[in-house]
C-alpha cells in the first residue's frame, strides 16, 4: 500500500514536470524566444556622414573633417585608470568618472569621454593603452568649415540634438549623439545633407562581446549641396566691410542667382562644433554686436531715400504726376500754412526740379509734395507689389519679413489715427517703414529688369518653378526711374557719384536713414550695365551715415573686385 | 553461461539508462564544443567506468554491498572530512577532492552511501519493535554525512537527504502519528534553519521567490535559464543552435544547467523524450522493486528512486521556476565522473536485485 503510494507520487512528480515545461515552452515559448532574441541581438548605429556644401565654382564650403574621440568601455574600466587619464586629458578625475557613468544610447555603447582631442594626445594615449584599460581612441567626423566666417550667416551652424529631440526624432536618421543643423543651410538642408544611419546588426554573447555580424547596413552619407555664391568673391566682399556693421548682397539678374551674400559682423560655425570651444559659444550668443544674426534678411530697417523710389513709381502710376512735374524746394514743406515744417536734407533747398532731377538730387521736398498727393495705400500697394513687407523665399533662416504700414496697419497695431504728416515721412522712407537689405535688392532687381519678378536665391532647385509673371507696373514708368538711377551716379549733381566707375554705366540710389539717437544708416542699391543690365546690388551700414558717402564707398571698391573677377569673361 | 548472465540483466533499466546517457553525452557536446576542454572525452571515459562499474557490482551482488554498508559510509565521511580540510574550491564552495587530473565530488557517493546504510539498517529492524530508539539512530546515520554537505556548503545536495529519509521511513512502516510529528517539527524548524545559511544561499532563495528581484545579479542565472528553456518552444532552435546557451547567458551549461541546452535546442518535444526516458528507467527500478521480498532491496531501490526523482525534480524545475537555484546534477546526463559512477553503481546495485530476485 505504502509502496504504491510511493510509485505513484513519483509519476505524478514526473507528469507534474512534463506540464510545467509544456506551459513554459509552448504556452509561454513565444514570448521567452522574443526575450532571448532581444538577449543576443544588439544594433550598432553607425553615423552616415553629413553632405558637403561647395560654391558654384565647386570649391568646398563646408565639410567634414577627422575627429579623435577618446571613449570608454565602462564595462571594462578599472577605477586606477583615472588619475593617468585626467593627467593626460587635463580633466578632474569626478568629470571623467561622471562622463563615463553617462547615458548610452545602447547597451554596451561605448561612453564619450572626451571629443576631438590633438592628434599627439590621441597617439599617446594609443601608446598608454596598457594602463589605461577600457579606453580607446575613436575617430569619427566631424563638420569642418574651412573659410571659418566667410560665409557664415549662408551656411548657419549645427548643434549636438537633446534628449527631448532624440525623443522624437527617426531613429534612423538621428542617434543620441547626432548632430543637427541649427541655423542657415545646416537647418533647413539638414534633411538632405543628414544621410541615412547605417549599423551592424551584431550577435554577443553573455559579456556582451561581439560573436558575429549578422547583418551590415552601411550609412548612406548626406547629398551635397552645392549653392550659387562665389567663395572668391565672397570673400573679398567680406574683406571691404571689414570692422563695419554692414550687409552687402550682390545678385545676377538672368539667373536670379545671388553671387555673394556678405554680412558683418560674422562668426566662425566652427566654434558651435568644436567641444572645447563653449567659450566662444556663449560669446556668439551674447554679444551685443549679434555676430549669429544675417544683417540682410534678418533684420529690417528704415530704407531712406531709396525708398524715394517707390513713392515716384507710386506717383507716376497713380497719374499724381509725370516725369516732367515740377516741384519747387526751398529747403522745406508744410501741409498747411499752421503745420510744422518738413525739412529737405539741403536746408539751402534745390530751386524747381523735375522727376530726374528730384531723384538725382534726392530732394526730400520733391517727394513730400508727391508723397501728401498719394494717399499711405496707394504708397504701401506700390512697395508690396515691389516685394516690400512680405518673407522673402530664400532658403534662410531667421528672414525679417519687414513692415509695410498704412492707416488700417496703424489703427489695428498702435490704435491710433494715420496722421498726413506720417504719409510724408512715409514717402521718403522713414517713420514705421522698414525694409532688409536683400527686400531692396529685389525691389531694384525688379526695376533693373523692367518690372519682372525676380526671387533671389542662393541653391538651386533641381526643378525650379520659375514664374515669369511682371508686377503691375508699366513699364515706360520703370523705365523713367531706372534713368533717374542713372543721373543719381552719372550726373554732377547726383548724390551717388563716389560709386561712378570707368568700366560701366551704373544706375543707383542712396539712402541715409534717420536712426536716431545714433548716426544714420547707410544706403545704396542699382545695377549696372545701365542698358542692358546684368547685376544687381545692395549695400547697407548700420549706422554708416551718408549713403552717398559710406555706401558708395564700398559699391565702389565692390565694383572693382567685380571687374578684376568678371569684367574679362564679359567682353 | 554468457547467455545466461545475459537474460539476468533487467533490459529496460539498462536501455533507458543507456538513452540518458545518449541524450546526456549529445548535449555535452553541444554545450562544450567550443571549450578547450573536452568534456566529452571525460565523459566518455567516466561513461565506460560506469559500465564496468555496471556489470561488475552484480557480479559481487547487492548483499555484499549492504553488509558492507558501513564500511562505505565511513569512507564516506572520511572523505567528507578531507574535502573540509583539503579540498578544492570551485565557485565558492569546497565540494571536490583532487585525484590527480580528476576531481571527485564525495557529496555525490554520501548520498549513496547513506541510503545503503539506512536500507541495511532499518531492514534489521522491525517496524513492529519500539520505532523510537530505530528512528533516532537512523536520523543520526543521516545527520553525520547531511552537516557535512551542508558545511561545504551544498546546499542542493542537502536538500537530497530529506525526501530520502521520508520515503525510506515511510516505506520501511513508521508509524503515521512521527511521520506527521516529523513533517511538524520540519516545518517549525525551517525558519530557524534560515539563520545558518549563507548570505548567497538566502539570497537564491529570496530571488527564486521574486527573479525580478535582481535580474542582473542573483537572479541573473534563473532568468536566464527560464528564458532558455521558454524560448526553445515545441520543437526548439534546433541542435548546438540555442543562443541563450551557446553564447552563454545560461552559466555551467554542461553540468547543473544541462537541460536549459535540451530544453532550448530540442524544446518541449525533446524535453518530453528526457521524461519518457526517465519514466522508463523509474519503471524498471519499480519493477524490480516489487518482484523482490527482500525488504533490504526494496528499501535500497527506494531510497535510491527517491534520490533520483529529487535530483530529477529540483534540476529541471529550477530551469523553469518552481525550484530555487542549486547545485545539482541531472543523473545520467549532467557532465561530472563523480555523478555518472555513482548513478551507475546505484542502476549495477539494482540490476543485483533482479539478478538474486529468484534465491527466495
Amino acid at each position: 500500500m505504502r509502496t504504491r503510494l510511493f510509485i505513484g507520487a513519483c509519476y505524478l512528480g514526473l507528469m507534474g514536470l512534463a506540464s510545467g515545461l509544456f506551459y513554459t515552452q509552448v504556452f509561454q515559448g513565444e514570448r521567452y524566444r522574443n526575450i532571448s532574441e532581444k538577449n543576443r541581438i544588439r544594433l550598432i548605429p553607425l553615423e552616415a556622414p553629413r553632405g558637403r556644401v561647395f560654391d558654384s565654382k565647386k570649391n568646398i564650403l563646408v565639410t567634414n573633417r577627422p575627429s579623435f574621440d577618446v571613449v570608454a568601455a565602462p564595462e571594462d574600466i578599472s577605477p586606477q585608470i583615472f588619475p593617468l587619464l585626467s593627467k593626460l586629458l587635463k580633466i578632474p578625475e569626478s568629470e571623467l568618472r561622471r562622463r563615463v557613468k553617462s547615458k548610452r544610447e545602447y547597451r554596451f555603447a561605448p561612453a564619450m569621454v572626451e571629443e576631438d582631442i590633438p592628434k599627439e594626445l590621441a597617439f599617446q594615449i594609443e601608446e598608454r593603452r596598457a594602463e589605461l584599460p577600457g579606453i580607446m581612441i575613436r575617430v569619427s567626423s566631424m563638420r569642418y568649415y574651412p573659410y571659418g566666417e566667410t560665409a557664415s550667416h549662408i551656411i548657419g551652424y549645427i548643434g549636438k540634438i537633446n534628449e527631448g529631440e532624440y525623443q522624437k526624432l527617426d531613429r534612423e536618421r538621428y542617434g543620441m549623439n547626432s548632430v543637427i543643423g541649427r541655423a542657415g543651410l545646416e537647418k533647413i538642408y539638414d534633411g538632405e545633407l543628414r544621410g541615412w544611419r547605417g549599423g551592424k546588426q551584431v550577435e554577443v554573447n553573455a559579456k556582451g562581446e561581439m560573436v558575429k555580424v549578422l547583418r551590415e547596413k552601411y550609412p548612406e552619407p548626406g547629398k551635397d549641396l552645392t549653392i550659387t555664391i562665389d567663395l572668391e568673391f565672397q570673400k573679398r566682399i567680406m574683406q571691404i566691410i571689414k570692422g563695419d556693421h554692414a550687409s552687402v548682397a550682390v545678385l545676377d539678374l538672368d539667373s536670379q542667382n545671388l553671387m555673394a551674400m556678405a554680412s558683418r559682423p560674422a562668426f566662425d560655425p566652427n566654434a558651435f562644433v568644436q567641444p572645447g570651444r563653449a567659450k566662444d559659444r556663449a560669446h556668439l550668443l551674447k554679444d551685443e554686436e549679434a555676430p549669429l544674426m544675417d544683417r540682410g534678411i534678418s533684420s529690417a530697417y528704415p530704407p531712406g531715400s531709396v525708398f524715394k523710389l517707390v513713392t515716384a513709381i507710386a506717383g507716376l502710376e497713380t497719374g499724381k504726376i509725370t516725369p516732367n512735374t515740377r516741384f519747387v524746394c526751398n529747403g522745406s514743406f508744410r501741409l498747411n500754412s499752421g503745420s510744422r515744417p518738413f525739412h529737405c536734407w539741403n536746408h539751402q533747398g534745390h530751386g524747381s526740379l523735375n522727376l530726374y532731377e528730384a531723384l538725382e538730387r534726392s530732394c526730400n521736398v520733391y517727394f513730400y509734395n508727391v508723397a501728401s498727393r498719394l494717399s499711405p495705400e496707394d504708397i504701401a500697394r506700390y512697395a508690396r507689389e515691389l516685394g516690400l513687407g512680405e518673407k522673402m523665399k530664400l532658403d534662410a533662416t531667421n528672414i525679417s519679413p519687414g513692415l509695410v504700414p498704412d492707416s488700417a496697419w496703424k489703427t489695428k497695431k498702435i490704435k491710433a489715427k494715420w496722421y498726413q504728416g506720417e504719409t510724408l515721412t512715409f514717402g521718403i522712407g522713414q517713420g514705421y517703414l522698414l525694409t532688409t537689405p536683400l527686400q531692396i535688392l529685389r525691389l531694384v532687381s525688379i526695376i533693373a529688369k523692367n518690372g519682372q519678378h525676380v526671387e533671389p536665391r542662393f541653391v538651386v532647385e533641381e526643378n525650379p518653378e520659375r514664374v515669369e509673371d511682371r508686377v503691375e507696373i508699366r513699364e515706360e514708368n520703370i523705365k523713367v526711374i531706372k534713368r533717374g538711377m542713372l543721373h543719381v551716379v552719372e550726373s554732377p549733381y547726383g548724390t551717388g557719384q563716389l560709386a561712378r566707375v570707368d568700366f560701366t554705366q551704373l544706375a543707383a540710389k542712396t539712402g541715409t536713414a534717420q536712426a536716431p539717437p545714433n548716426k544714420a544708416h547707410s544706403w545704396m542699391t542699382g545695377f549696372f550695365p545701365y542698358n542692358a543690365p546684368k547685376i544687381a546690388f545692395v549695400v547697407f551700414v548700420e549706422h554708416g551715415g551718408s549713403g552717398g558717402i559710406t555706401a558708395a564707398r564700398i559699391v565702389k571698391d565692390m565694383l572693382k573686385v567685380w571687374r578684376d573677377m568678371y569684367a574679362p569673361q564679359m567682353v | 553461461m554468457l547467455l545466461r548472465w545475459f537474460k539476468q540483466l533487467h533490459w529496460p533499466l539498462i536501455f533507458a539508462m543507456a538513452g540518458l546517457i545518449g541524450i546526456g553525452t549529445v548535449f555535452i557536446h553541444s554545450a562544450s564544443h567550443y571549450d578547450t576542454t573536452s568534456y566529452i572525452t571525460r565523459q566518455l571515459f567516466w561513461t565506460g567506468v560506469g559500465l564496468a562499474v555496471l556489470l561488475m557490482v552484480p557480479m559481487f551482488g547487492y548483499r555484499t554491498f549492504l553488509s558492507l554498508g558501513p564500511v562505505f559510509y565511513f569512507v564516506v565521511l572520511v572523505m567528507l572530512l578531507w574535502v573540509d580540510i583539503a579540498g578544492a574550491h570551485r565557485l565558492g564552495a569546497q565540494r571536490w577532492i583532487a585525484l590527480g587530473p580528476f576531481a571527485l565530488q564525495p557529496s555525490e557517493f554520501a548520498k549513496l552511501a547513506t541510503v545503503i546504510a539506512l536500507a541495511n539498517f532499518l531492514g534489521e529492524r522491525s517496524p513492529r519493535e519500539g520505532q523510537l530508539g530505530t528512528i533516532i539512530i537512523a536520523l543520526i546515520i543521516v545527520f553525520i554525512p547531511l552537516a557535512m554537505i551542508v558545511k561545504q556548503p551544498d546546499l542542493g545536495s542537502s536538500l537530497l537527504f530529506m525526501p530520502m529519509i521520508g520515503v525510506l521511513f515511510f516505506l520501511w512502516g513508521i508509524r503515521k502519528r512521527y511521520f506527521i510529528y516529523a513533517t511538524a517539527i520540519g516545518g517549525v524548524a525551517a525558519p530557524l534553519l534560515w539563520k545558518f545559511l549563507k548570505p548567497y544561499q538566502k539570497k537564491r532563495i529570496l530571488v527564486f521567490l521574486d527573479p525580478n528581484q535582481d535580474p542582473l545579479g542573483a537572479g541573473y542565472t534563473a532568468i536566464q535559464a527560464k528564458i532558455a528553456v521558454g524560448s526553445g518552444g515545441l520543437f526548439g532552435k534546433g541542435y548546438m543552435a540555442g543562443t541563450q546557451s551557446q553564447l552563454q547567458f545560461v552559466p555551467e551549461h554542461h553540468t547543473d544547467f544541462i537541460f536549459c541546452v535540451l530544453g532550448e535546442e530540442w524544446g518541449f518535444f525533446g524535453s518530453l523524450i528526457l521524461l519518457v526516458c526517465y519514466a522508463f528507467l523509474f519503471r524498471a527500478m519499480f519493477q524490480i522493486m516489487e518482484a523482490t521480498t527482500d525488504i533490504k532491496a526494496r528499501l535500497l531501490i527506494a531510497g535510491i528512486a527517491a534520490v533520483t526523482i529529487s535530483q530529477l525534480f529540483i534540476n529541471i524545475g529550477m530551469t523553469f521556476g518552481i525550484m530555487p537555484i542549486t547545485g545539482i546534477t541531472l543523473p545520467f546526463v549532467s557532465y561530472g565522473g563523480s555523478s555518472l559512477v555513482a548513478s551507475t553503481f546505484a542502476m549495477g546495485l539494482i540490476l543485483s536485485v533482479h539478478k538474486e530476485r529468484s534465491i527466495f
